[in-house]
């Protein structure tokens, strides 16, 4: 049984452990380790394309992040109010929303949104005396932000809704009984005591949108991010340089990660 | 003033001070929670400064009572009025009443300090810092943990925070301090020991306390009254004493103090005095209590401490066995097994009969009880 699980581990982290150690090679070859250097770092790092595309990636994370966290914080705390077969229904919806996919939702993004351009565009431009110049909503920067935000929404409702319910229903009863309204309660007792889930819940939304290929590839229109970048690079021939850029990205996730589930942890932990 | 008037038992006065001073009401209340009936037609006057207990056994609606009073339920029916006013679908926040949780329900993420000054800082117009900071340096002087203040809740014993909760309510001056079971959660020593100083405070602020517990010692010490629940329904109020010696049901006669109870059926009512026949044949003579008439079942309660033993029996007595006996310092405690009527307990005082102080397991004992002792009470 342990040799088995071992060699599961090998087979999930061999790979992984390969790029990584190709990114250090010296040589041309993505596939030939010929001594060690970090040049393909730094050739990365001076890449204006690569820096371009985490550019974007970082945007594009940052923003679905935040909306994410707040959207999904002020659903986690509606939906807590909430018994019976409406709140059975959203949890239906929620976990759902986790389970499908990433190919199904950037093609039902893709094609939702393309749905919606047709029938609003054309309406909009109507409004322009001319219609060449009228603003046209399409694919990019904007439905990219979007797609990433609907999906990990779900996770940060799940994340702070676990949270919240692990607080004692007392705790916001008293603060209504020393005085505090509604919102005041919410302000000086729930967020407090939530932001840790919160915050958690950001890091995993970021490590999410930075990571993500399959919903962008399908709404990204002309930009690019890093994960896009990779792809289309891979398609010339494997670099070190992508290596490089793709051990990046791995580090950094786990750190992001690391740094979540630690938050979790710690806020879930009662402190005595 | 008022205390001692309750004291002197007197049953009108006391009833018209209450009338002109009642601090809180409840006028026929009802909570009902989908079908199951947590409180029914709740009457209740609170007296203005008074210690009031709800007790009863668990589930028989005390938890919502009080959050009633504190605005965390609404009466299905009924009406409830603090200070005059109808607050029955008032926010618990615009209630002046404050609460001390059975969990404390303090706020980890502040320092003890913080917790207490919170109820303060909510207050508009806004109360300015300094005199917060006085009245939480009071407060915790008060509940004797000065110097307290930037300590963490999880740094603080049990005890402790049972005394942050009370200090976070106190310090809003309440006109009325509401407790469930605020003592549950405490070994019996430290229960011994904040019990007395819930005493002192109440008696030193003058804020009325309603308190809920299930430990009747709990209610007989604390409280000025007690009002006794049954399946949502007040059985009776009154002071201790009065529960203890006027019982209006065995219920309550069983949950105030203990007491043996001889089943029966009355053949005789005299004003407040009639006869009861019991198991056995044996027609006993008493003072009647709670809703009885002729020919109803009803039973004889005798408290432990007021049945008499003797080594020789007369007419009069009733013959037992000796079970057990357990040996308490001042009194000993028989149970006693009688033909017809069953196991008998006895609290016998510390005896000078040389033969009553040997009485052992299997011994023949006689047992009686004066007429005023016992009492008559409707069979529930
Ligand atoms: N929120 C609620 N929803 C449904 N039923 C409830 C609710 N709160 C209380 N009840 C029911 O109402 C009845 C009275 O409950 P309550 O909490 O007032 O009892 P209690 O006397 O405080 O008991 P305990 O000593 O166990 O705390 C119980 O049968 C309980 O199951
Ligand atoms: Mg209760």
């Amino acid at each position: 049984m342990r040799l088995y699980a071992f060699c599961v581990y090998v087979f999930l982290y061999t790979p992984i452990a390969i790029i990584a150690l190709f990114s250090f090679s010296a040589g041309r070859s993505a596939s030939q380790l010929e001594g060690f250097s970090v040049k393909w770092y730094g050739r990365a790092v001076n890449n204006p394309f690569v820096m371009d595309a985490l550019g974007n990636s970082i945007f594009v994370a940052f923003v679905s992040a935040t909306l994410a966290s707040i959207l999904g914080t002020l659903m986690a705390v509606g939906l807590q109010g909430i018994r019976g077969p409406v709140r059975a229904f959203f949890d239906a919806l929620i976990y759902i929303a986790v389970m499908i996919p990433g190919i199904v939702i950037g093609i039902a993004t893709l094609i939702a949104l393309v749905t919606v351009f047709d029938v609003v565009n054309p309406w909009v431009a109507s409004f322009w005396a001319d219609a060449a110049a009228a603003p046209k909503l399409s694919m990019g920067m904007g439905s990219l932000i979007a797609a990433h935000t609907m999906f990990t929404l779900a996770l940060v409702v799940i994340i702070v809704r676990a949270r919240l319910s692990s607080l004692e229903a007392a705790l916001s009863e008293a603060s209504a009984d020393l005085y505090a309204t509604p919102f005041g309660t919410f302000r000086q007792i729930t967020l407090p005591l939530i932001a840790p889930a919160i915050l958690a819940g950001f890091l995993l939304s970021f490590t999410f949108s930075f990571d993500d290929f399959i919903i962008a590839f399908f709404v990204a229109g002309s930009e690019t991010t890093l994960p896009i970048y990779i792809f289309s690079s891979i398609r010339r021939g494997i670099t070190p340089e992508v290596n490089a850029i793709g051990t990046m990205v791995m580090v950094a996730s786990l750190i992001l990660l690391i740094i979540a589930q630690l938050i979790l942890r710690g806020g879930a932990k009662p402190k005595r | 003033m008022l205390k001692s008037n309750l004291d002197m038992g007197n049953e009108a006065y006391t009833e018209r001070a209450v009338a002109s001073a009642s601090i809180a009401e409840l006028n026929d209340v009802s909570k009902l929670f989908g079908t199951v009936q947590a409180v029914s037609d709740m009457n209740l006057r609170i007296a203005q400064g008074e210690f009031l207990s709800f007790l009863g056994p668990s589930g028989c609606g005390k938890t919502t009572a009080l959050r009633m009073l504190a605005g965390f339920e609404t009466p299905t029916t009924g009406k409830v009025l603090i200070d005059g006013r109808d607050v029955s679908t008032l926010e618990p926040y615009k209630r002046p009443v404050n609460m001390v949780f059975q969990s404390y329900a303090l706020f980890p993420h502040l320092t003890v300090g913080r917790n207490i000054a919170y109820g303060l800082k909510q207050r508009r117009p806004k109360i300015d810092s300094k005199s917060i900071d006085d009245k939480v340096t009071h407060a915790l002087e008060t509940v004797r943990l000065s110097g307290f203040e930037n300590r963490r809740i999880w740094e603080m014993s049990g005890g402790q925070q049972q005394r942050v909760a009370l200090a976070r309510a106190i310090v809003n001056e309440p006109k009325l301090l509401l407790l469930d079971e605020p003592l549950a959660a405490l070994d019996r020593k430290l229960r011994k020991e904040m019990q007395i100083e819930l005493q002192d405070l109440q008696r030193d602020l003058g804020i009325t306390f309603v308190l809920v517990t299930h430990d009747q010692e709990e209610a007989l010490s604390l409280s000025d009254r007690i009002c006794v629940m049954r399946a949502g329904r007040i059985v009776q109020t009154g002071t201790p004493q009065d529960l203890y010696d006027q019982p209006n049901s065995r219920y309550v006669a069983d949950f105030v103090g203990t007491s043996n109870f001889f089943d029966g059926l009355v053949n005789q009512i005299n004003g407040s005095t009639g006869s009861i026949s019991l198991r056995g044949g044996r027609i006993y003579k008493s003072h009647l209590s709670g809703a009885i008439s002729v020919g109803n079942d009803a039973c004889l309660s005798v408290r432990p401490e007021q049945i008499r033993l003797h080594l020789s029996g007369t007419p009069e007595t009733l013959e037992g066995k000796v079970l057990n006996r357990i040996f308490l310092g001042e009194h000993t405690e028989y149970l006693i097994s009688q033909e017809s009527l069953g196991n008998i307990t006895v609290l016998a005082p510390r005896q000078s009969d040389e033969g009553l102080s040997n009485l052992g397991t299997g011994d023949t004992v006689y047992m009686d009880w004066s007429a005023d002792a016992a009492l008559i009470l409707p069979k529930d």
